[in-house]
C-alpha cells in the first residue's frame, strides 16, 4: 500500500493526499502545469517536499514538516520505485539488454544471472529479439517497452508512470495499454499513472485524482468522478459539458433561466437557498419530439455527425442555457431532428448532481463538499 | 633532427595529459554541482587562455624559485616544466569535459537514480561513458597544446638539452643560430602532429551526438 500526503506552499503549492493499494492503478489527472509530474517525482525521491509523509508497505520513505524540514528522506536509489519517463530516458550508450541490466547492478547476482533476468523481462515485453539493439535503433514503442522492462527489472515496490503514452502513435499506444493491463495482474504493486488524457485515465485507472494548481481536488473511481464531481472546477477539468447553475433549497433545484423545478437529493451539506452548480450525465437526459408535463422545450441549434454518432446542441427556449447531447444517427432520424426543429428535453432529477458554487478566489472551492 | 627535444616534448605531453585528465574530470564534475562560486572558479581556471605566457611564466618563476611550494626548487627542471604545463593546460582539459557532462540529459541521470545506482555507479557507468567524447577531446587538446607550448616552458625551464629543451624551444634555438632547415623540419613535425590531433578532436565532435551521447533534447 502506498500512502502519500504532501504539503507545501513554495516554490509551487502542493496539497495532495492519496492512497494506492497493491494491484490498483491510480491516475493523476490535470491540465499542463498542474503539478502531476512534480507529485510523481516527489514520490520517487527525485525532489523533496517541504512537509508531508510518503509511506510504502509500512516503510517511511519521507517524513517532514515545515518547522523541522525532513526528519527522514530516503534517496531515489533506496526507494525501490520503477519509474517510466515520458521520453523513455534510456541510457543511449547501452543496448536494450544492458539498459535492463542496470537496475540489477546491486542485486548481488553475477553478470550472467543479471543478463538472464533482463532477457526474461524483454521477453515479457515482447521484444526479446531486440536485446542487442541500441536505443536509437528502436522505435518509440519499442523504446518504451525497454524502459518498462528496466523499470520492473528489480521488482520495485511501486510503479510510477509519467505520461508514458503521450509520445507514441495510437496503434502502439493500444498495444501498450494491453501490456500494462496484463502486467497489473502479475505485479500486484501500486501503480501511479500521470496523464492529461481523461479518456486514458478512464480506460486504465481504478481511481483518479484530479489535480489543479498542485492541489488534489477529488479522488474517486472514474464512474463517480464523471457523474458526481466534487465541485464545479472538477466538473470543468473532467470535461463535463452539461454543467449549469441554479438555486437549491430543501431538495428542490431551480434552474437559472428555466421555470422547471427539479426534485434533487443531496447529502444535506448544501445550505438553504444556496447558489449551486449542477451537472447531469448523458444517461439522465432524454429527448422527445412531443411535449410532456415534465419536459422543457428546446430548439436544435447545432448538429454535427461523427460517423455513427451525432453531437447535438439544444438551446432552451427563452434562455441562454444550452445542452449537449450525443445520440446515434438512427435516433436522430427517428426524432426527425434538424437544425431549428423544436424538441422536448426530460431531465432525470435522480441523476442530477449538485455542487457548491464558490467565488473564484475562495480557497475552499478546491476542497469543499 | 633534434631527437632529444622531440622525445622530451613527447614525454612532457604524455605526462601532462596523463596527470591532468583525472584531475580535469574531477574538477569538471564538481563544477556541475556548484552554483554561486562557479563563475569565479571557471574564470580562474580559464585564466591561462587569456594571460600572456610571459605573465604566467613570471609567476611560475617567482613561485617555483627558491624552495617553491613543494619545499625544493622547481625551476630549470623537467618536473618544473611539467607542473607549469599542468597549470597552463587546465582550461584545455576541463572545458571540453565540463561541456560533455553538461550535455548529458538530466532525465538519464534521474533514470539511473531510480534504477538504484549509487552516485559512484552513476558516474562510472553512465556519466563517464557518455562524456567520452569530451574526455578524448581534452586529452588530444592537452597533448597538442603541450607539444607546442613555448613561452612558459622557456621562462620556467630555460633550454637545458634533455631536461627542459622541448621541440618548440629547439626550433627557436635553431632559428637563432640560422639553422633554418633544422627549424623547418621540427616546425613541420609539430604542424603535422597538431593538425592530426585537432582533426581527431573535430572528428569526434562532428558525429551525431544524440545517438551515443544522450544529449539534451
Amino acid at each position: 500500500m502506498l500512502k502519500v500526503k504532501l504539503s507545501q506552499s513554495v516554490p509551487m503549492p502542493i496539497q495532495i493526499n492519496l492512497e494506492c493499494k497493491p494491484g490498483e492503478l491510480h491516475a493523476l489527472v490535470g491540465p499542463s502545469g498542474s503539478g502531476k509530474t512534480t507529485v510523481l517525482r516527489t514520490i520517487a525521491g527525485l525532489r523533496q517536499p517541504n512537509s508531508g509523509k510518503i509511506e510504502c508497505n509500512s516503510e517511511t520513505w519521507f517524513e517532514g514538516d515545515d518547522s523541522g524540514g525532513a526528519h527522514k528522506s530516503l534517496s531515489a536509489a533506496q526507494r525501490s520505485c520503477g519509474f517510466l519517463f515520458q521520453q523513455y530516458a534510456l541510457f543511449p550508450h547501452l543496448n536494450a539488454l544492458e539498459n535492463v541490466c542496470i537496475p540489477l547492478q546491486n542485486s548481488g547476482l553475477n553478470p550472467n544471472e543479471r543478463k538472464n533476468i533482463a532477457r526474461e523481462w524483454l521477453g515479457h515485453m515482447g521484444i526479446g529479439e531486440l536485446a542487442e539493439r541500441m536505443p536509437h535503433q528502436l522505435s518509440g514503442g519499442q523504446q518504451q517497452r525497454v524502459a518498462l522492462a528496466r523499470a520492473l527489472a528489480r521488482k520495485p515496490k511501486i510503479l510510477l508512470l509519467d505520461e508514458p503514452f503521450s509520445a507514441i502513435d495510437t496503434p502502439t499506444r493500444q498495444s501498450l495499454y494491453k501490456t500494462l493491463a496484463e502486467l497489473r495482474k502479475d505485479l500486484n504493486i501500486p501503480i501511479l499513472l500521470v496523464t492529461h488524457d481523461l479518456r486514458e485515465a478512464d480506460l486504465l485507472a481504478d481511481q483518479i485524482t484530479v489535480i489543479d494548481q498542485g492541489i488534489g481536488l477529488q479522488t474517486a473511481a472514474p464512474q463517480t468522478l464523471f457523474q458526481k464531481p466534487r465541485n464545479s472546477r472538477v466538473a470543468e477539468l473532467v470535461g463535463i459539458s452539461n454543467m449549469f447553475h441554479g438555486v437549491f433549497d430543501a431538495g428542490s433545484l431551480t434552474w437559472d433561466g428555466c421555470k422547471q423545478i427539479f426534485s434533487v437529493a443531496d447529502k444535506g451539506k448544501i445550505p438553504p437557498k444556496a447558489r449551486v452548480a449542477w451537472v447531469i450525465p448523458q444517461s439522465g437526459l432524454s429527448i422527445h419530439n412531443i411535449p410532456s408535463n415534465i419536459s422543457v422545450p428546446a430548439v436544435v441549434e447545432k448538429m454535427s455527425s461523427l460517423g455513427q454518432i451525432a453531437a447535438i446542441q439544444l438551446r432552451l427556449e427563452g434562455s441562454q442555457n444550452t445542452i449537449e447531447w450525443e445520440a446515434s444517427s438512427a435516433e436522430v432520424r427517428r426524432l426527425g431532428m434538424e437544425v431549428g426543429s423544436q424538441m422536448h428535453i426530460e431531465l432525470d432529477g435522480k441523476q442530477i448532481h449538485i455542487m457548491p458554487l464558490r467565488p473564484i478566489n475562495d480557497p475552499r472551492r478546491f476542497i469543499d463538499h | 633532427m633534434d631527437i632529444d627535444a622531440i622525445l622530451l616534448s613527447l614525454k612532457l605531453a604524455f605526462w601532462t595529459m596523463a596527470l591532468i585528465l583525472p584531475f580535469g574530470i574531477w574538477v569538471a564534475h564538481r563544477l556541475m554541482s556548484l552554483n554561486k562560486s562557479r563563475p569565479w572558479i571557471e574564470a580562474a581556471l580559464a585564466l591561462p587562455l587569456v594571460l600572456p605566457p610571459t605573465v604566467l611564466g613570471y609567476y611560475f618563476l617567482v613561485g617555483f624559485g627558491g624552495k617553491s611550494f613543494l619545499g625544493f626548487p622547481l625551476v630549470f627542471s623537467f618536473f618544473g616544466i611539467l607542473v607549469a604545463s599542468l597549470i597552463v593546460n587546465l582550461p584545455f582539459a576541463i572545458q571540453p569535459i565540463q561541456r560533455a557532462f553538461e550535455a548529458i540529459n538530466p532525465e538519464i541521470l534521474e533514470a539511473a537514480q531510480v534504477s538504484g545506482l549509487s552516485n559512484w555507479q552513476i558516474f562510472r557507468l553512465i556519466e563517464l561513458p557518455l562524456a567520452w567524447r569530451g574526455i578524448t577531446s581534452a586529452a588530444v587538446l592537452t597533448f597538442a597544446h603541450t607539444l607546442g607550448e613555448f613561452g612558459v616552458v622557456l621562462m620556467v625551464g630555460g633550454a637545458i638539452p634533455g631536461e627542459t629543451k622541448t621541440v618548440s624551444i629547439a626550433i627557436y634555438d635553431k632559428v637563432q643560430s640560422f639553422d633554418t632547415a633544422g627549424a623547418g623540419m621540427l616546425a613541420l613535425l609539430l604542424l603535422a602532429i597538431s593538425l592530426i590531433a585537432i582533426g581527431i578532436s573535430y572528428g569526434i565532435f562532428s558525429r551525431n551526438p544524440s545517438q551515443q551521447h544522450g544529449g539534451r533534447a
